[in-house]
């Protein structure tokens, strides 16, 4: 197990630096030195220019150069934003990664997991208006125009309900007087959702160890006991208002990712089950005398989920593009949004530093899931 | 007949497809004694898995009992509804199914798989009563013990229909269906496997229905052997006279075709043409088409399942060949 | 004996290609009828074939009723009208953009890129995918090994970000889209499918006969192997053209193309002149995007459909 693990991360280091060279040579290879692309901002005074040249190596031979550009990323210096000079593109990037992992990994999970269940349900029923109206609906959700799709979102929401903000990280009003800043505040609402995450899960871990009888009464601890955790801990600090100001502009966005996100894993759940559902262990288990829900859930969806999750990989790629669409139409500020940004004005330090970095993600992204899928199959793990 | 298992009466099955109804069971009626082995031959398509899986009412979703009843010790299981007959599946009649490799799921381990049978239908059993008993089929069948928390994929094509066989053994059952149990494996393997089924089958005087297109094996398990043509039942006898003295002319060319080691050679004698279209049989007697015997009767009135001598039954309108 | 004697039936000469004539006939007849049992692939077949009307509808119109001064998608203006946008009216069906151009002559102008677009992008990613799965498969070893380095590194970024990217260093236009569109897919997942498609086929006995009988590498690779990769690349077909038509759209959208005319530049438009949320000017915003959503949908539900032809295991009985 280890030493997939290990081969793995190998791997995935050798593609990520296989990946970054050719990213480099790509611009290295555009008309126009390198250095004009990355220093020759007409922003930057001539004697910072110069030293940023040599900082980033641009006067030496390409290999060099290469070799200082790897350096100089491993070491979180990026290089400078031309547009919002001086701001240093490490500065921007650690800012704003937060807010897209947030957005990436709450949508990639709850799409993946209502996908599933729904894909799964829907498939044990076969024909009928279900089955139509389901195809459509998963269609539709996966191949609607992006951009209209969250402009619906907004309009419905935000302009005709008024439930929601339309957009933006925060309302600037309600965080005149806050005592500390937005991305600390952030930052805590992070660390108090995982701590609850951890708790539940590990509860329901437990769960499927101890005696029957004690089960319910034990997931229903390891859910109410973190909410009500966290709920007090943000009473008590005071700063409950400014995490519910961010947690509004948090919903839509992530609204609008999971739905589309959604229709994709449903599809696929459902073409996987119904090819599960020939195999001859489902015959097996029916005869068994077991009822059809342990039939549909414990036998086929669990042998129906390998290919989903496998299919989760290369949704990966998707929900990514999706995110960075969904970020510009509500002006949320994370990395997919300064990638755009930085593309429209030809801010190329920024367009690199986001670019390599959704790279990253996606390259971890997919580690995770090949490891998952390890665990899965048994097949995999013991040949 | 005392002190049956199973008692099977007049069972009609149909599938329907985009072409039509296809008759795979007609009007097949046996029974099984306890503690008896019955075999079921016939060539493929003849409606021996169907009647397997009809007898535990597993049947998908474009297929019917049209008619007949099952007896199983002293419930009829056709009107049960899905969720009733769940209580009587494997607890008291299980199988081992054709192709028995793909019957585990490839998931869970061998143990995890039959201790899920065993929780559902012996769940007053203890933990450790459940752990024993695995332990015990599994030396029942052949195999270590030691290996029964690794995954189907980790065992030989032998050890896992060994495994099957130990599963469907796991709640006691009084009758048991083999499907062709063995046709996937290399002979010597399907040698001692059948040895082992039949002491197997000895030892706990369970009562077992084989089902199989091999005359050879089913010679060495059963103690009664049923031959079954385009869904009809033709003939069913003990297995010493079903051998010896084949009445029906469809079991007389089946037994013909088996050339003996033994004796003078004789010339192979062999049944032309094929087995009817179940989509569209033939009027009365499915076989008349091959049957050199076959007179007016036979194209126009389907002949009855009836007893022709002691414990011998036959459907056929000159058996024994009588002109 | 029970045996009897065989009739001996005469064989009519019949060519060769008329043999491979019937059996295309029968296989493409089967297959249809696989196709239309599933209604959903009917539709997405529907909504093809009317929007390629469509597109053949424009020159048409262009020659005959309309006049291309006030008409053309990119160039004409109507003058008589006051104030632009306006709305759907009895002269222009769909009423009319921010610069005073039909809205309807420029959605009917924009399909056939579309359909280029999208082709152009399925060829180049089919032609790729089938080299690359095919040839992987078959000589395995260190050649598998580079080309699904190589797979991975591509599958590892999503498409939008690499555009996205693309366009700040260079024009993109149309031609330039498909070609990346095309690459990049099929350097990816579709190579994938068609390689795991190859390496069953590979081990299938008429491939050893055919190596017995002396035939080389590229032939077998060619003549055998290709053949039986043919529908499953088919199928991606479908969905690389859904992915290239959402692609184009949304970078359109973002003004990162050089294109002069499309359904995503349309929105575009619509958001550089204010009036993108704009209820009143719903004509400037929906007709758009549900092309784009029409168009994409149709041919992933073609996908699907063909999918189900393809792969026996996920029909109905």
């Amino acid at each position: 197990m280890w030493k997939f693990l290990g081969k793995r991360l190998l791997q995935m280091l050798v593609t990520l630096l296989l990946f970054q060279a050719v990213t480099y040579f790509l611009i290295d290879a555009q008309p126009g030195d390198i250095a004009d692309l990355l220093a020759m901002d007409p922003n930057i005074p001539p004697n910072e220019r110069a030293r940023l040249r040599a900082e980033l190596g641009l006067d030496r031979p390409p290999v060099e150069r290469f070799l200082t550009y790897i350096g100089n990323f491993y070491t979180g210096n990026l290089g400078v934003s031309f547009e919002e000079y001086p701001t240093k593109v490490i500065d921007i990037i650690k800012e704003r990664l937060p807010r897209t992992l947030v957005l990436f990994v709450t949508a990639s999970i709850v799409s993946f997991w209502t996908g599933f269940i729904t894909g799964k349900v829907l498939a044990w029923r076969r024909g009928g208006f279900i089955e139509y109206a389901s195809t459509i609906t998963g269609v539709t959700l996966y191949t609607v125009f992006t951009p209209w799709f969250a402009l619906m979102m907004i309009w419905l929401f935000a302009v005709k309900l008024d439930w929601l903000p339309a957009g933006k990280f925060l309302d600037p009003v309600e965080w005149l007087d806050a005592p500390i800043t937005a991305n600390l505040v952030f930052a805590r609402m992070i660390w108090t959702a995982l701590a609850g995450l951890v708790v539940m899960f590990a509860g329901f871990l437990l769960s499927n160890r101890v005696e029957r009888r004690y089960r319910t009464g034990l997931r229903l601890a390891s859910v109410l006991l973190p909410v009500g955790g966290v709920l007090l801990y943000w009473w008590d600090s005071g700063l409950a208002l400014y995490g519910w100001d961010i947690l509004s502009h948090l919903i839509l966005p992530v609204l609008t990712v999971t739905a589309i996100a959604y229709g994709g894993m449903m599809l696929l759940t459902r073409t996987s089950m119904l090819e599960t559902l020939r195999e001859d262990y489902i015959m097996t288990a029916r005869a068994k005398g077991l009822s059809e829900k342990v039939v549909r859930d414990k036998h086929a969806a669990r042998n129906a989920l390998l290919p989903v999750w496998t299919g989760l990989v290369f949704s990966i790629g998707g929900s990514i593009s999706g995110g960075i669409i969904t970020e510009t139409m509500f002006s949320w500020p994370g990395i997919g949004l300064a990638l755009l940004q930085a593309a429209q004005v030809a801010d190329i330090p920024v367009a690199m530093g986001a670019f390599t970095l959704l790279g990253v993600m996606t390259l971890v992204s997919h580690l995770v899931a090949d490891v998952g899928y390890a665990f899965l199959d048994p097949r995999i793990r013991y040949t | 007949m005392m002190d049956n298992v199973l008692d099977v009466k007049n069972l009609t099955m149909h599938y329907m497809t985009r072409k039509g109804p296809v008759f795979a069971v007609e009007d097949v009626s046996f029974s099984v004694g306890r503690g008896e082995s019955v075999g079921l031959v016939g060539e493929s398509g003849c409606g021996k898995t169907s009647i397997a899986i009809s007898l535990l009412k597993l049947l998908p979703e474009n297929a019917d009992i049209k008619r007949g009843e099952i007896w199983l010790n002293s419930t009829d299981l056709v009107p049960l509804s899905e969720s009733e007959v769940r209580k009587f599946r494997w607890r008291h009649i299980s199988m081992v199914f054709q192709a028995a490799m793909n019957a585990l799921n490839p998931v869970y381990t061998i143990e995890e798989q039959i201790l899920e049978a065993m929780e559902q239908h012996m769940g007053y059993m203890s933990e450790r009563e459940m752990d024993d008993k695995v332990d015990g089929l599994f030396d029942l069948v052949g195999l270590d013990p030691g290996f029964k928390d690794q995954y189907p994929h980790q065992y030989s094509g032998g050890m896992r229909q060994r495994a099957v066989i130990a599963m469907a053994l796991s709640c006691d059952p009084d009758i048991i269906i083999a499907d062709e149990p063995t046709t996937a494996l290399d002979v010597i393997v399907q040698d001692q496997l059948l040895k082992r089924i039949r002491k197997i089958q000895e030892q706990l005087d369970m009562a077992m229905i084989y089902i199989s297109h091999d005359v050879a094996v089913i010679a060495e398990v059963s103690d009664r052997v049923g031959v079954m043509y385009a869904g009809h039942m033709v003939e069913m006898a003990p297995t010493e006279t079903i051998f010896h003295y084949p009445t029906h002319p469809y079991t007389i060319g089946l037994m013909s075709a088996f050339p003996s080691i033994v004796g003078e050679k004789t010339e192979l004698v062999t049944l032309p043409g094929e087995p009817p279209d179940l989509l569209n049989p033939p009027p009365g007697c499915r076989f008349h088409p091959r049957c050199p015997y076959a007179t007016g009767i036979c194209k126009e009135k389907l002949p009855e399942f009836k007893e022709y001598e002691d414990r011998h039954y036959v459907a056929c309108w000159h058996p024994g060949g009588e002109k | 004996m029970m045996t009897t004697d065989a009739k001996v039936t005469r064989v009519e000469y019949v060519p060769l290609w008329r043999v491979r004539l019937n059996l295309l006939l029968k296989s493409v007849r089967t297959n249809w009828a696989l196709f239309a049992e599933n209604p959903v692939g009917l539709v997405g077949l529907g909504v093809i074939i009317f929007f390629g009307l469509f597109a053949l509808a424009h020159p048409i119109l262009m020659n005959t009723v309309w006049e291309p001064r006030i008409y053309h998608p990119t160039m004409g203006y109507d003058m008589e009208i006051m104030a632009h946008p306006s709305g759907p009216s009895a002269r222009h069906l769909l009423g009319t953009d921010p610069l005073g151009r039909d809205v309807l002559s420029q959605l009917m102008y924009s399909t056939r890129y579309e359909f280029v677009l999208g082709l152009l992008s399925a060829i180049v990613t089919v032609l790729i995918a089938t080299t690359i799965g095919a040839v992987s498969a078959y000589y395995g070893g260190i050649v598998d090994t580079l080309l699904m380095r190589l797979v991975d590194l591509v599958i590892m970024v999503p498409f939008i970000p690499i555009l996205i990217v693309m366009s700040s260093l260079m024009e993109v236009g149309m031609l330039e889209l498909a070609l990346i569109i095309g690459v990049l897919s099929g350097f990816g997942g579709t190579s994938i499918v068609v390689k795991s498609q190859a390496l069953t086929v590979k081990v299938k006995p008429f491939i050893e006969a055919a190596r017995i009988a002396g035939g080389g590498d590229a032939h077998i690779i060619l003549k055998h192997l290709v053949p039986n990769l043919t529908p499953i690349a088919l199928l991606y077909m479908m969905f690389v053209v859904t992915g290239a038509i959402f692609s184009e759209a949304v970078l359109s959208f973002f003004g990162l193309t050089t294109i002069e005319m499309s359904w995503g530049l349309m929105i575009n438009v619509t958001q550089t002149q204010g009036y993108l949320m704009n209820f009143r000017t719903w004509y400037l915003l929906i007709p758009a995007s549900l092309a784009i959503t029409l168009l994409c949908a149709a041919f992933y539900l073609v996908g699907r459909a063909l999918d189900e032809v393809v792969n026996p295991r996920l029909r109905r009985r």
